[in-house]
């Protein structure tokens, strides 16, 4: 036990960073495992409910630890207090994804599965170092017939590990949050419904061809070619993208002109996506984008798809617009069907949340009410920091409200807003503009 | 005219057809369209049979693995992986007769007798790698335990392989997950680790901080 520190050291700094609180809990359960199993070696009898117990223990935990700023943002971002704060389901969802690096053997071993046969044989060339590590597993570069190549390979048993750990954590989960375990089930399921999807490469090598075809006629936005021949559930072939990523970008002090083209690139692509597709990639992480060298943004990352149904699109983006959230009656109408209103609620309690959700939805509405947005300013986004602080202390929202939808439509606009602030970029929020109705 | 490998190929038919045993080796060889003689030349029991079938197993795997051109390059980390995703690769083509194997020979302490063959196979090449690894510095060369490493992969294999006869997760994935995490402890063990540190600290500590006159010495 005392070698565990050992495998801390093999995973990329920049992953610690980001969920050092994880690893470490990670690093624990591994220890009750191995306190477990070296216990069953003399008492064969013992059952695992001392493990299970061990191990919530510690989950439970590193949440606690989390709560201070990471709940805050996460309040932030899932609108009110009751939809499972999303970092708490990121960064659990890493601690398993910060695997160590697959091994070389493993790398020719899944080749050898898939496509019977080594990288070597398929690639005129194949580094077996990776050059980075992607969500569920590595990218590695290659190169066939002159062309640089990704590829990026899935760590075996990724999608077993997300169903298991998901369980381990809901009832802490719904413990912290002061919810009840049924209401919380119907966004754990959709959280894990997405996170199932990105485990299955097919799908997404599927859905690239699919929203890179549909998105190509943005300006400035560029997608890598898929090779779906090249590709299997376990590995995707795409092409490899020169640029760099949002941080290094940032650092060599782009011009503001600059800076504003890669913002619109990246409100199109995503307002786009919404009103026109109805379909969204819900994963807005600086680290899904490149920036290349002729001052275009690369999309490299279709894991994560949202699909927005029409009872959802239609009331939610029609609030966007102020002449339905000016006329009270239509807005009331609107949060009933997004449930953020429930039937049984008081005259007393359906004045409280109009009020509430009124002020949540014009706060995030504010880009679109006028043709350009200046998404550098801080005052909008303090407005909204306070605003979450504001919802986190109110015995209100300790209840669910609100449709499934909401957790990655947030995550998605939010996320955008949060990126668009970093780059300091102001746009133009009239090209793709939401379809709103005006009454019901 | 028999030869071992027609005996081995027999003899697996009969037993994943039957279920057992030939009754003996009379019967066996007589179904087989051969003499007792002819079989006890090449083999001494029906276990020997099945002893050298497994042994025959690692025998192929390393040959294939030895001859990937990655081969030479790869540290005795990767060595010890590529041969164990190998056999489990080759060993699935046969996995009837595998888990056939094991079962009968029932449960026991140590290493079962239908393995012993592979052991020395398998021994013989951890120790080569091993070695490799100790000379490269990759491995910590501990004075006791350095000796020990290899019946530390063995337990390793012992475990994977029965880890893999009780896996049915699609394409054993689960046995890839087991032997990559499993032969990456294994060998972090093996490495220099920060109680080879710390042990090294008390030394100098001891030789050279008036410790030793204090106390006496």
């Amino acid at each position: 036990m005392s070698e565990t520190p050992k495998e801390q050291n093999s995973i990329p700094t920049s992953k610690v960073q980001r969920s050092a609180k994880f690893v470490k809990t990670g690093l624990k359960i591994g220890g009750n495992y191995v306190k477990h199993y070296s216990k069953k070696l003399f008492n064969p009898d013992m059952d695992k409910s001392e493990l299970d117990q061990d191990n919530a223990a510690d989950i439970y935990q590193s949440l606690s630890e989390l709560k201070g700023s990471a709940l805050k943002v996460a309040q932030m971002l899932s609108m009110d207090k009751n939809l499972l704060p999303q970092p708490y389901v990121d960064k659990f969802s890493q601690s398993q994804y910060n695997a160590p690096p697959l091994s070389g053997p493993l790398i020719v071993q899944t080749f050898r599965k898939y496509f019977g046969k080594t990288p070597d044989q398929i690639y005129d060339k194949f580094n077996p170092r990776s050059s980075n590590a992607a969500s569920i597993g590595q990218v590695h570069q290659a190169e066939l017939n002159g062309k640089t190549l990704a590829v990026k390979i899935q760590y075996p048993g990724v999608g077993d590990s997300i169903s298991s750990d998901l369980k381990l954590v809901k009832p802490f989960a719904f413990r912290l949050l002061g919810m009840n375990e049924h209401e919380l089930d119907v966004y754990m399921r959709e959280v894990e419904e997405r996170l199932l999807e990105e485990t299955d490469y097919e799908l997404e090598v599927r859905r690239s061809i699919e929203f890179s075809t549909a998105c190509s006629i943005l300006n400035n936005v560029v997608f890598p070619v898929y090779y779906p021949e090249l590709s299997s559930k376990r590995i995707i072939t795409m092409d490899w993208l020169e640029g760099k990523h949002l941080r290094e970008f940032l650092a060599t002090n782009p011009s503001q002109e600059l800076r504003n083209q890669i913002g619109q690139a990246l409100w199109d692509f995503y307002n786009f996506q919404q009103h026109e597709l109805r379909a969204v990639h819900a994963d807005p992480h600086p680290g899904n984008f490149m920036i290349t060298p002729e001052g275009k943004l690369g999309v490299i990352d279709f894991g994560c798809i949202k699909e927005m149904p029409d009872d959802f699109y239609t009331p939610f983006f029609s609030l966007t617009s102020t002449d339905l959230l000016d006329n009270k009656e239509e807005t009331i109408k609107a949060f009933r069907l997004l449930d953020m209103i429930h039937t049984n609620d008081t005259p007393a309690q359906v004045e409280f949340y109009y009020n509430a959700y009124k002020e949540m939805i014009s706060l995030f509405a504010m880009p679109y009410i006028n043709n350009t947005f200046d998404f550098g300013q801080t005052h909008f986004f303090d407005s909204l920091y306070r605003f979450g602080e504001k919802l986190s202390k109110m015995p209100e929202f300790k209840q669910a409200r609100g449709v499934k939808h909401f957790i990655y439509v947030n995550r998605t606009n939010f996320g955008l807003y949060n990126i668009l602030h970093e780059l300091k970029a102001e746009v133009r929020t009239d090209t793709y503009k939401p379809h709103v109705v005006l009454a019901y | 005219m028999a030869t071992i490998e027609s005996i081995q190929n027999a003899y697996i038919d009969h037993v994943l057809t039957e279920g057992t045993q030939p009754k003996s080796v009379y019967i066996f060889a007589k179904n087989i369209e051969t003499t007792e003689e002819e079989f006890y030349r090449y083999f001494g029991s029906f276990a020997g049979v099945e002893q050298s079938i497994w042994a025959d197993f690692a025998r192929k795997t390393l040959a294939e693995i030895e001859t990937q051109e990655v081969w030479a390059q790869y540290t005795s980390r990767e060595k010890a992986l590529s041969f164990f995703y190998a056999f489990f690769e080759l060993l699935k083509g046969r996995r009837s007769f595998a888990v056939y194997s094991l079962n009968s020979h029932g449960r026991t302490l140590g290493t079962p007798v239908v393995l012993e063959q592979l052991k020395t196979v398998f021994e013989n090449f951890a120790d080569s790698i091993l070695k490799q690894g100790l000379e490269s510095g990759e491995l910590s060369d501990r004075k006791f335990f350095a000796k020990r490493y290899k019946d530390g992969l063995w337990m390793q294999f012992g475990f994977v392989l029965n880890f893999w006869i009780k896996d049915n997760s699609a394409g054993f994935e689960k046995t890839d997950e087991a032997i990559e995490k499993g032969i990456n402890v294994t060998f972090d063990l093996f490495e220099r680790t920060p109680i080879d540190n710390l042990i090294d600290y008390g030394k100098f500590l001891y030789n050279n901080s008036g410790f030793k006159e204090k106390a006496g010495f």
